[in-house]
């Protein structure tokens, strides 16, 4: 048992070397960098915006109401909409539906699929490539966003230091999960992509507003739970950002990690299972 | 007797409403074997089985011994050239041998010592550390095979390796497929174009419409098909040259350009060959790029053999 684990991880970094260098330089990390390169932009618009005479001394308004807003909360309020509800499941559907999907259509999976590796061996390794991937271009990314906002209108870079400590680990999580989750999907639909994108702009911001019990079958759900942003009261904010929220989960942070632990694992484990005992039939 | 490197029994495979293989039941021997039969008849199906690549629909298939579907231990085995033509283009071919190898279990160092000498037997130890996507169609061919022999399998499968080489690459390739026989390995090699497979071995599987035709050694069945005329298609530098040289041939009986192309019919594939070999070599006739032969060749000669 010890023997094939070992054997069956030595095979997954083998593939690791092998995936992260066709992952990291392919046209869709270009994408990648495209996607989560937008938030960095509109932190940058942020700081030219904040030197304009509509804000005053950290006062803005909307409608008229007087908004009380900083840079913590700004960087808050883009993590949950720029990261968590778009580039970390959008990401996650396009690297991990197409694991194994771009080997079957480049045809490059015969090459892999005839080595004496386990077949789950391939997605593991792909799975990490994708994750190191991923956590190279988007934390990045994030950290830019961070210093670019939150010293806007008076926050502190040293005091919330340890909010975008959170966040990086939030992203992970994320990525990490949906990963996952996507290369299941990838695993086991005839088109992943479709089911992933009907999944994440579909399904997920439906179910986590729904009453009931539908919500538990996201991730979203649980990752906002986790989210470490305080909610401002009393102005027009709080309602933009409880609009973005949806809900508040009862499971606190214990729970929601475990959740989402569980949901990565069963997902990776169910994916490996497919990719071993599934036919790729490539087309002549 | 030895024991067959390649046992199928009743051996099916369906692609949902298409029979792919049906009901095949053969022993193929130690040495070299060759798989022939026009497209479509079910031969890369069979390699694809016989590789673990596809799980039997119906019956079993034993290499080396062993069952190979869900046995990856068992392709250590097993050197693998697919017919299709796919790399990690912006890899080196250096760097994706030795990556394969290293997938094969080598230790780093040794995977780049042996990817050096798999790249040196097929000729592109010159062209070891240049991107794959720069490659031209005969050295792409011979990387795929460069990548099916660097392990030193015992037994070698290999899909339509000669399709698209220059006859010079044909050449190399055929002579490393025959060594590898002289050593006392395996190869199963499949192809369309019956002489290609002559000058390899004289054991050859017909296969057509996914069944098994015949088996064993086949100069009768040869004698018969050359009583078909043999299209060859020749892309080259300077294809009105070519013509020029090849019109002085007794043995072609036909001949016409297509677009920068000369397809030439011959009623003597094997002395047609050997002379286009032996032109190419020299420059008197400008550079020759790929020689193919279409299917209809063999398609003609199996509608023949089925009827008599």
């Amino acid at each position: 048992m010890a023997d094939s684990i070992a054997s069956f991880r030595g095979a997954a970094l083998r593939v690791f070397d092998l995936g992260i260098g066709q992952m990291l330089w392919s046209r869709r990390t270009l994408f990648m960098a495209l996607v989560a390169g937008g938030p960095v932009l509109i932190a940058v618009l942020l700081r030219v915006l904040a030197a304009l005479p509509v804000f005053d001394g950290g006062v803005g308004r909307i409608d008229g109401r007087p908004v009380s807003l900083d840079g913590p909360d700004i960087f808050g309020l883009m993590i949950w909409t720029f990261y968590l509800r778009f580039t970390v499941p959008v990401l996650g559907v396009f690297y991990g539906t197409a694991l194994i999907a771009d080997e079957v259509e480049d045809r490059t999976i015969t090459y892999l699929f005839t080595r004496p590796v386990a077949r789950g061996a391939v997605l593991a390794g792909k799975y990490l490539a994708y994750l190191v991937c991923t956590a190279v271009v988007v934390l990045p990314s994030v950290m830019l966003v961070y210093f670019l906002v939150v010293p806007l209108l008076g926050g502190s870079i040293g005091r919330n230091f340890p909010v975008l400590l959170l966040d990086l680990g939030l992203i992970g999580t994320g990525l990490a999960v949906y990963g996952a989750v996507f290369a299941l999907v990838g695993a086991w639909f005839r088109r992943p992509l479709l089911t992933g994108i009907v999944f994440v702009f579909g399904w997920e911001p439906i179910v986590v507003v729904l009453p009931g019990y539908m919500k538990y079958l996201s991730v979203a759900y649980y990752l906002q739970g986790l989210a470490p942003h305080a909610m401002p009261q009393g102005d027009a904010l709080s309602v933009i950002q409880a609009a973005l929220t949806s809900v508040q989960t009862p499971l606190g942070t214990g729970g929601n990690l475990g959740a989402l632990a569980i949901i990565g694992a069963a997902a990776l484990a169910a994916a490996i299972r497919v990719v071993g005992r599934r036919e790729y039939v490539l087309g002549q | 007797m030895s024991s067959p490197v390649i046992a199928a029994r009743r051996l099916s495979k369906w692609y949902g409403q298409v029979i792919g293989l049906n009901e095949v039941t053969v022993a193929i021997p130690p040495g070299i074997s060759g798989l022939l039969g026009p497209n479509g008849a079910g031969k890369s199906t069979l390699l694809k089985l016989v590789t673990g690549q596809l799980k039997p629909s119906q019956g079993e298939v034993r290499v080396l011994g062993e069952p190979i579907w869900g046995n990856p231990a068992a392709y250590r085995r097993i050197g693998y050239c697919p017919d299709h033509d796919a790399f990690y283009e912006r890899m080196t071919g250096r760097d994706w041998l030795t990556a394969l190898l290293g997938l094969g279990g080598f230790e780093a160092r040794r995977a780049v010592l042996v990817a050096g000498q798999a790249l040196e037997t097929v000729g592109l130890a010159a062209a070891a550390d240049r991107k794959i996507g720069s490659y031209s169609k005969g050295m792409r061919q011979r990387l795929k095979l460069g990548q099916a022999i660097a392990h030193e399998p015992e037994l070698l499968v290999l899909d339509e390796p000669l399709a698209g080489l220059d006859p010079l690459g044909r050449r190399r390739v055929i002579d490393v497929i025959k060594q590898w026989g002289r050593d006392g390995r395996s190869v199963v090699v499949s192809s369309h174009v019956l002489h290609e497979v002559e000058l390899m071995t004289s054991n050859i599987l017909l296969l057509n419409n996914g069944r098994i035709l015949a088996e064993g050694n086949v100069h009768q069945i040869r004698d018969l098909i050359d009583e078909h005329p043999h299209t060859v298609r020749i892309s080259a530098d300077d294809p009105r040259r070519l013509a020029r040289h090849l019109l002085g041939y007794s043995h072609v009986i036909a001949m016409q350009l297509q677009d920068g192309a000369v397809i030439a019919q011959t009623n003597r594939p094997d002395a047609f060959y050997a002379e286009l070999t032996a032109l190419a070599a020299g420059d008197e006739a400008g550079a020759v790029r790929d020689v193919t032969s279409p299917d209809d060749n063999l398609q003609a000669v199996f509608s023949y053999l089925v009827k008599h």
